[in-house]
């Protein structure tokens, strides 16, 4: 066993309401890929603020190299020889590709940069071990992820980092980029750099990782050897990260809808676009049908070309005919309407109070002929207030000062109110705290039953199953198959359908 | 909260306003008589009525700067097509038709063409300044215009002057469609959130567009009444107009970035700037003087809104821990 690089012991993290991390150790050993996985919100990229000095832990120690480690911003986590490769890359698009890895790097005298040609020198030769077709003089924006990735990767190694965090790095990659990817990751272990690597997939695990840990609702559930766990491909070496990264996951709130009979409300047939293969499902009158995948799966991809964002090919059909369904405004029209991922930024007008964001949707229902009434947007708004249950002092709220859950009731209702018969659910209840989730789930049972057709895009399996009906299974833009709710569902067996970590 | 904070923010407009009026009439009571008064209204009526129309398109998040242009090339398409012979009537309507075309050119470069508000509106304010000379060779029209030009701009309805008459009309105009109307409503909720604003199905581009096209609309209008009051077409009148009009709006409070703001705060605004102008020139004050006290006066405005927003911001913030503390 090699020395250890990084000892992390009993570290807690407690944010005003959540504890996103309780007492969590374990070492990570120099040379080594140690992989770390959980599902969202089990406390990986809190753990990573930690290492990196964005957010400072609440409790427990950190050792580097046997010493105490506790940085308290990013660049003197990098002066202790830490670098992160975030999913948001921070390359410089405007500037080429030699601009990029000097940056920071300069020399400067009397306001003017120097180049240092040893520095330069260095550089050159990290990225051309790493990838010698990476044109120097080329501008980083006409790039491909992977490349800036490979950029990045050799800044950090030219900055003597000793450990690299990568955190998803190959959500955005296609399969010969991975594998190049992973070929880097090799060739830096050689040369003497610690990676911590953090995926969903768990077959990247086997193919490059030494040692595993997972993580579940911030706390540690184990370490293991990659080596231990068997190889990769083989049903049984996953079954038991899946067990340890799902713990018991029951579905003890779902009880079978009236839903499913009937002709389809909507009808995908083979709808194809950048991010989506062949994606076929109908939905009935009264359904929820969940649609469950990991990140970059192609969730919120199916969302968007239903409604008119992205461009597509094939069919959809609402109500049996036809749609284009080619812009928003369309989808509306049609009776769906979207509850984005992004409440704050997509979904809400922050500003503005409850009173006026509920009727922007479908602003007829208060306004003729060009002028609203007042008294009637009043009266809407004090109406779904009672309705979804919304607390707040008054229909004069801002909509900023209100609670996640409440300002997700007011997305809802701005939905109901443009009487939409198919509602796209993105990530419904994400930020929001257990209580309020419920709540939300329960609106969302009510609306089916009451005639509402629902999709709930979700990566959390325990709603996807407290909820839905049926269940899609995503996995690289695909629907890779689609299981009926129930209490004989078996969430091991979607667990490695959606890690790819078996053929459906 | 939000009506709270606004009203504030009027009250310290309203504020300055008449602090301006007390110093001014204490150094020279002529400034509170009721023609110098009526003056400054006249004065500032052409701002005024231009500004209306930019508060709904700043609300929205836009900007427009080719609205000095869009007077000058209204007034003088007004007396170009007077002196040709047409009915003034006629040429009053047809200028006005000009101001709504360059209205129409800014909405298809910012909304079709996706040229950034600043740079597309500061192509149309040097195209419409050039066209403006061009007309007349760069001469003012003078001669050959029918007496019915100088009608408008000069007389009175009754003892109050029909730049006023256009004045109140098209104010409440706009205070209906800022306050009642679903055009309003849209400009808020596209200057606040734009992506939000289009996936709740709004046609944030027919919106947009319409506010270029009325805020050209509305500054050919002003340019025509100006035009007229002058009794000439002058091709250098309106240089400089739309940063009066701009700073109107801001000192009005509404934000540069969109989805706030007001018609009547606009008003103060721009009569706070008229008024200080109006008084330095009545105490003799050189003129360049006056200049730096209007961006003197622009800077203090934003900056005492500024902290009034963050000291009330803090405060309502102690309060909430205060009343959570209590509860714990």
């Amino acid at each position: 066993m090699p020395e250890k690089l990084l000892e992390i012991q009993n570290i807690s993290k407690h944010f005003p309401g959540v504890d996103a991390l309780r007492g969590v150790s374990f070492d990570i050993h120099r040379n080594t890929v140690h992989c770390i996985v959980g599902e969202n919100g089990a406390g990986k990229s809190t753990l990573i603020k930690i290492l990196t000095g964005a957010e400072r832990r609440s409790s427990g120690s950190i050792l580097l190299r046997g010493r105490e480690y506790n940085p308290r911003s990013t660049r003197e986590a990098m002066n202790f020889g830490m670098s992160v490769l975030f999913q948001e890359l921070n390359v410089v698009n405007q500037l080429t590709v030699e601009q990029n890895l000097v940056l920071g790097k300069e020399k400067v005298r009397l306001g003017f940069f120097r180049r240092d040609p040893q520095v330069v020198a260095r550089m050159y030769e990290v990225l051309r071990s790493l990838d010698p077709s990476i044109p120097l003089g080329k501008r980083v924006a006409e790039l491909s992820v992977a490349q800036k990735q490979v950029i990045e990767i050799a800044k950090a190694i030219a900055s003597e980092s000793e450990l690299i965090i990568m955190d998803e790095p190959t959500a955005a990659l296609s399969e010969e980029e991975v594998n190049r990817l992973f070929t880097i990751i090799k060739e830096l272990k050689r040369q003497n750099v610690t990676v911590v690597y953090i995926s969903h997939r768990l077959r990247e695990i086997f193919e490059i990782g030494d040692a595993v840990t997972v993580l579940r609702d911030g706390q540690m559930i184990g370490t293991r050897q990659v080596s231990e766990l068997g190889s990769g491909g083989e049903v049984g070496s996953t079954a038991e990260l899946i067990k340890m990264m799902l713990g018991k996951v029951v579905a003890e709130r779902y009880v079978a809808g009236g839903g499913g009979q009937g002709a389809p409300v909507l009808e995908l047939r083979k709808v194809s676009n950048a991010k989506l293969r062949e994606v076929s499902f109908s939905l009935a009158k009264g359904e929820i049908l969940g649609c469950y995948g990991l990140i970059g799966s192609g969730k919120t991809e199916i969302a968007r070309a239903i409604y008119g964002l992205d461009q597509k090919q094939g069919e959809v059909l609402v109500a049996g005919s036809p749609a284009a369904l080619a812009s928003p405004r369309e989808a509306i029209r049609q009776g769906i309407a979207l509850v984005p991922e992004e409440r704050r930024s997509e979904g809400l007008f922050t500003r503005l109070a409850i009173r006026e964001n509920i009727p922007l949707m479908n602003i007829r229902s208060i306004s003729r002929w060009g002028i609203f009434s007042a008294r009637r947007e009043k009266s809407l708004a004090r109406s779904y207030i009672q309705k979804v249950r919304i607390v707040a002092r008054d229909e004069n709220h801002p909509v900023e000062k209100l609670s996640g859950g409440n300002q997700q009731k007011v997305v809802l209702s701005k939905c109901i109110n443009a009487d939409s018969r198919i509602l796209l659910m993105d990530e419904p209840t994400r930020g929001i705290d257990v209580g309020a989730k419920e709540e939300i789930h329960n609106l969302i049972r009510e609306l089916a039953r009451g005639g509402t057709s629902v999709i709930v895009f979700s990566s959390e399996l325990p709603e996807v199953l407290n909820l839905c009906d049926r269940i899609l299974l995503l996995y690289e833009g695909r629907i890779r198959d689609v299981v009926r709710n129930g209490p004989e569902v078996d969430s091991e067996r979607i667990m490695h359908i959606v890690t790819g970590a078996k053929e459906a | 909260m939000k009506n709270r904070r606004v009203d504030l923010q009027k009250l310290v407009l309203v504020g300055i306003l008449l602090f301006i009026t007390v110093v001014f009439t204490i150094l020279n009571p002529r400034f509170i008589s009721g023609f110098n008064l009526m003056y400054v209204l006249i004065q500032n009526s052409f701002v005024i009525i231009s500004a209306c129309a930019v508060t709904l398109l700043m609300i929205s998040g836009q900007i427009d700067l080719s609205i000095g242009s869009t007077v000058c090339l209204a007034g003088m398409a007004h007396a170009w097509l007077s002196r040709a012979g047409l009915p003034v009537g006629l040429s009053f309507l047809l200028a006005i038709v000009v101001g709504l075309l360059v209205g129409l050119i800014n909405a298809v470069l910012v909304v079709r063409l996706k040229i950034t508000p600043f740079i597309a509106t500061l192509g149309t304010m040097y195209m419409g300044r050039g066209l403006s000379y061009l007309v007349s060779g760069g001469l003012v029209i003078r001669e050959g215009l029918p007496d019915a030009f100088s009608y408008v701009g000069n007389e009175s309805l009754g003892p109050v002057p029909y730049t006023i008459v256009a004045l109140v009309a098209v104010v409440a105009v706009f205070l209906v469609l800022e306050r009642r109307s679903v055009l309003g409503k849209y400009s808020v909720a596209i200057g606040g959130n734009r992506t939000a604003a289009m996936l709740s199905g709004i046609d944030t581009d027919r919106i947009v567009s319409t506010l270029y096209i009325l805020a050209g609309a509305f500054a050919g209008f002003a340019g025509v009444l100006m035009a007229s009051r002058l009794g000439v077409g002058d091709p250098n009148i309106g240089i400089g107009f739309e940063f009066d009009v701009i700073v109107a709006v801001i000192l009005g409070g509404t934000s540069l970035a969109g989805g706030e703001g007001s018609i009547l705060g606009m008003i103060i605004g721009a009569l706070i700037i008229g008024g200080l102008g109006n008084g330095l020139k009545l105490l003799n004050v050189f003129t360049f003087f006056q200049s730096i006290m209007k961006g003197f006066v622009l800077v203090l405005a934003v900056l005492l809104d500024q902290n009034l927003k963050l000291r009330l911001g803090a405060r309502a913030g102690a309060r909430r821990a205060e009343r959570s503390r209590e509860r714990a």
